[in-house]
């Protein structure tokens, strides 16, 4: 097998390890880098399916921003804290973990807000 | 609406793929740059393991020692981003020419209806070169710059091309690495 092959499989091994470990609570995150992955991931996973939801729904003006900001802010928040229960410290503190992919996650949450909610209700 | 929306994510995408690999081109593959990103990292690392030891000592040996190794990494920074810009400008030429393509293509069209009013200082983006007064009304800069600002750093991040958390955090930037092109 050739090497870059190997390492192609290497690497989907590591992600499908990941996801399981962040799926499964109280695991151990020896590697800082492998959770803030995670971290970033998953608030770009909950920017697209908020911005579907809200513009399927339609919510709009502030209180639809806000209430992503918020509900961003607080699903991951709820995560590392009860569901991995790891030390924030660790991390550099809660608003190290608040910030990891927050702004690329609003920018994903609004393109995706504005396209269904254009399509969907206007021609 | 939709087909406007669609051919302006898919643009950025494009767009975006095509920075980084005009990017990978002149600057990435370079042995300089990938010198310099080891030894970035290497320094980075041992800043932040040394801070951790000695943080608050007064131990004059160590304080020594750490200013140095920030010295050196200042020093590799500036030469890492002296060999960025040659590349930021090619691209920074290409874009303006596409950007301004796309501008004339897409002039007073309204590509989407935002769900929000903007505050006044983003209307000049969102409603540039659009005509009325309905906030709402969306320009083709506006959801462009909102695809490339997701797009471009999620690509960066897949192929592996993002700067390490680490030399961010010895930088000093509050929110993590911004995608250094609009246009």
């Amino acid at each position: 097998m050739s090497k870059i092959a190997e390492k192609k499989i290497h690497h989907q091994n590591s992600i499908w390890k990941t996801i399981k470990k962040a799926t499964t609570k109280n695991s151990e995150w020896p590697d800082k880098d492998e959770f803030l992955d995670v971290i970033y991931w998953a608030r770009q996973i909950i920017g697209l399916i908020a911005g579907l939801l809200w513009g399927l729904i339609p919510l709009k003006g502030l209180f639809g921003l806000g209430l992503f900001l918020v509900l961003n802010a607080v699903v991951l928040y709820a995560y590392f804290t009860n569901f991995q229960q790891i030390d924030e410290e660790e991390f550099g503190g809660t608003w190290e973990l608040t910030k990891e992919g927050f702004v690329t996650s609003l920018a994903g949450f609004l393109v995706m807000w504005i396209i269904i909610y254009s399509g969907m209700h206007f021609d | 609406m939709w087909s406007d929306t669609f051919l302006i994510v898919f643009i950025s995408i494009c767009t975006a793929l095509l920075g980084e690999g005009l990017t990978w081109l002149l600057v990435y593959r370079t042995e300089k740059y990938q010198k310099l990103k080891v030894e970035i990292e290497k320094s980075s690392k041992k800043l932040e393991k040394r801070k951790e030891a000695h943080g608050d000592s007064v131990d004059k040996q160590q304080k020594k020692k750490i200013e140095r190794v920030e010295e050196k990494l200042k020093i590799n920074n500036r030469d890492l981003s002296m060999v960025k810009m040659k590349s930021m400008f090619a691209i920074g030429f290409a874009f303006t020419a596409l950007l301004s393509m796309f501008n004339n293509i897409f002039d007073g069209r309204v590509v989407a209806r935002l769900p929000f009013t903007p505050i006044p200082w983003v209307q000049g983006l969102s409603h540039r070169n659009l005509t009325g007064d309905n906030y709402t009304e969306c320009s083709f800069i506006f959801l462009y710059i909102l695809c490339t600002m997701s797009i471009r750093q999620n690509i960066q991040k897949l192929l592996g091309f993002a700067p390490s958390r680490m030399v961010n955090k010895q930088n000093g930037s509050l929110f993590g690495p911004q995608p250094q092109q609009f246009k």
